[in-house]
């Protein structure tokens, strides 16, 4: 059974090539102009994967993605343009998946879709607990981080800090989020602890700390792992 | 004029007191030399006593002192003594004259003081109205000349006083009076007339409204206390404070208008300048891409597959490039718009390097970026997309106008942070150094180049924004060199355990 994948845009020109291009990699695609339409949709047809694009005309998306959360753990992806920075960054926080900024190529879509998908039903399934790329490997449930096969040690707040990454299997983490999950909820606006233990870790697991092949900064938004 | 009636009454009983303590004094003068002055001269030390009562007290106190010196000297030295009557004819004679000289006396002392008085008055206004002239001419605002204003009525009057202003017969809003006097001071600048006691025009009220400028020009009024109707002079001093104060609200009002008008003309200078260049920027990739979408569109069938591959990465490219500039005008025109104040957080300049390090490894040009970052450098407090932008600026700039290698290196020096974009590429014309910054600036023999000046621009507009300063110079052996400086703050503290 092919994936089914709901694209929420109302520009009509940018949802037609999107749907081709979906199409043409065996999706099976639908398409709706407004959050109302998606709403029905999703009551009706139970698609896979949600990209949803920001500032529609009947609302916002934030709505769309509580809607979404309150049943399922279907990926959201969240696509913007660049004046609608913040937007995106709470909706990311609301528990949307991934984002993508405009213009974006089919390529970079393709790549989000397949990370999304690779944990779709996280809620069912064991989380990610492991990430090995490169020379890199880190096992969360066994505790353990190895750079070219060597044991690394990392202090308790680095090693909270990459598991979370981990966990989020290549999917972007916000600020907030890692803030949140690592220093606790009274900490969401200490960006500077995620700067240093950010420089930390990099200095750790990346051979050039400053051309992170693993640990990629998303300027303003938060840090991923780089997945193939 | 200003004083209360307890104040007068208290001055009646001084000057009473006066009058009878100098002619007391003549009485006795005359009593101990009684034996060895005639009565000529004792009516002479009596008539001493008036003048000086004349030229000492007011009027009304110098005339009864004049009657009061003759009786006196009836009463105590001409015969029969301690009687009012008369023995001599010759003495009644005497007494007649003394009391019509003393009354001259008296009347002349009191025309010279008056006079002398009203001509130190005079020249008090019109040196107050001069120092006001010059006051109001150094006077930066409109509220500055209004203060200046009130200030001067404030040396005159007693007040209070209440000086508003109007724009085109508006009296200026935020003006808390009770509401008969708004309808004064709305009557006082619609008829560009003085109101108020005196004026003939609504006499019943307590304060004169003086119209600041006259028929056309009114901008605006002042309200006047105390008003008395008999005082003309002070009348005609306020009016003259009003027109002077109007005149230096009138300049202003003309050179703010004048500024104004410049500015404009300015403005619309640069958005010309500024559509010119963002729209040469735009239509140019746009030229390409259309350009090689309809031929791909057209001649698909007779273009063969290496062809056909050029003309769509040809168009990815500029369409990304527009992308770009787009980008880089909206942020432009919102940092100099001085629109809200940027989100800053601690950022740190190796994880901004990384993420552009990051970005350019999917193309083509990627290995030609060599990043040196320096090691523990300290936090800077910044927004993390506009330092990215800058950078990615610099790196494009640098990639464009020339082939060879560019490095991007960080380091701390002398508290700041220094990012630095080198190349080996031409370098710039001597001369260029401020003026690559400039908006739509384009260095010399760039045609097949472009898209500079915005950016560049930018980037500068950044760097300001964050503190710090973006400056440029040629390397000794060619190529030139961007530096961003970076002032580093006190790093933030820690209160978590490791």
């Amino acid at each position: 059974m092919s994936i089914k994948v709901l694209i929420v845009e109302d520009d009509r020109e940018i949802r037609g090539l999107l749907r081709t291009a979906l199409a043409a990699e065996g999706f099976e695609v639908l398409t709706a102009v407004s959050v109302s339409e998606a709403t029905a949709l999703l009551a009706h047809d139970s698609p896979d994967l949600v990209v949803l694009d920001l500032g529609l005309p009947d609302g916002d998306g934030a709505q769309l993605v509580r809607v979404v959360r309150s049943r399922s753990a279907m990926p959201i992806i969240v696509a913007s343009a660049r004046h609608q920075e913040a937007e995106k960054i709470s909706l990311l926080d609301e528990g949307a998946d991934d984002y993508l900024t405009k213009p974006f190529g089919v390529s970079e879509l393709l790549a989000r879709i397949r990370v999304a998908l690779r944990h779709r039903g996280t809620a069912l399934q064991p989380a990610t607990t492991r990430y090995a790329q490169g020379d890199l490997l880190i096992d969360v449930d066994a505790y353990r981080v190895e750079r070219d096969g060597l044991a690394l040690h990392l202090t308790p707040t680095e090693f909270k800090l990459a598991a979370r990454l981990v966990r989020a299997g290549g999917r972007v983490v916000t600020h907030r989020q890692l803030l949140a999950d690592v220093w606790g909820a009274e900490h969401v606006l200490d960006t500077h602890y995620l700067r240093l233990y950010m420089g930390q870790l990099r200095a750790k697991l990346e051979a050039v700390p400053s051309a992170p092949r693993h640990l990629l900064t998303e300027t303003g938004v938060g840090y991923r792992l780089a997945v193939d | 004029m200003n004083s209360s009636t307890a104040a007068d009454r208290s001055g009646r009983w001084r000057s009473a007191v006066v009058a009878v303590a100098l002619l007391a004094a003549a009485t006795a003068a005359c009593a101990v030399l009684d034996r060895e002055i005639s009565l000529m001269s004792q009516a002479m030390i009596y008539l001493l006593a008036v003048v000086a009562a004349s030229y000492l007290l007011p009027r009304l106190a110098a005339v009864g002192s004049a009657i009061g010196a003759v009786a006196a000297l009836n009463f105590f030295f001409v015969p029969p003594r301690y009687t009012l009557a008369v023995e001599h004819r010759e003495h009644l004679i005497a007494l007649a004259a003394m009391l019509a000289v003393a009354l001259l006396v008296s009347y002349l002392s009191g025309a010279l003081k008056r006079e002398s008085a009203a001509a130190r008055e005079s020249e008090s206004r019109a040196g107050q109205l001069a120092s006001l002239a010059i006051d109001l001419a150094a006077a930066g605002s409109e509220d500055e000349a209004i203060d200046i204003g009130r200030r001067a009525l404030l040396q005159r009057f007693a007040g209070p006083v209440l000086l508003v202003t109007s724009i085109d017969g508006a009296m200026a809003t935020g003006v808390d009076v009770a509401e008969d006097v708004r309808r004064a001071l709305r009557c006082c600048i619609d008829e560009a007339a003085i109101l108020g006691p005196g004026t003939g025009r609504w006499p019943a009220l307590e304060a004169w409204y003086v119209p600041l400028g006259t028929r056309g020009r009114v901008v605006g009024a002042a309200r006047i206390e105390p008003a008395l109707a008999s005082d003309t002079i002070g009348r005609e001093h306020a009016q003259a404070i009003a027109a002077l104060v109007a005149q230096g609200v009138w300049r202003l009002r003309l050179l703010e208008a004048n500024l104004a008008a410049r500015a404009e003309v300015e403005r619309q200078h640069v958005q010309a300048t500024f559509l010119a260049s963002v729209s040469h920027d735009l239509r140019t990739p746009l030229a390409a891409i259309v350009a090689a979408a309809s031929s791909l569109e057209a001649q698909r069938s007779r273009l063969g597959e290496a062809e056909q591959g050029r003309m769509l990465a040809g168009i990815v490219a500029e369409a990304r490039y527009l992308s770009a500039v787009t980008d880089n005008t909206l942020q432009l025109v919102r940092l100099s718009a001085g629109g809200p104040a940027l989100r800053t957080e601690w950022q740190s300049l190796e994880e901004i390097v990384g993420s552009i390090v990051g970005r350019l490894r999917s193309r083509a040009c990627a290995g030609r970026v060599r990043a040196r970052v320096g090691r523990a450098l300290p936090l800077v407090r910044g927004d993390a997309t506009l330092l990215a932008q800058l950078a990615t600026n610099l790196i494009d700039n640098a990639l464009k106008y020339s082939d060879g290698a560019v490095d991007l290196t960080v380091v701390e020096q002398g508290g700041r942070l220094l990012v630095s974009v080198k190349d080996r590429g031409r370098g710039l014309a001597p001369g260029d150094e401020s003026r690559v910054f400039e908006p739509f600036y384009r260095g010399r023999d760039t045609s097949e180049a472009r898209g500079a000046g915005l950016g560049l621009a930018l980037c500068r507009a950044i760097a300001v924004a964050h503190g710090g300063s973006l400056e440029v110079g040629r390397r000794a052996r060619g190529g030139c060199r961007f530096t961003l400086a970076l002032p580093v703050a006190e790093q933030p503290a820690l209160e978590v355990p490791a």
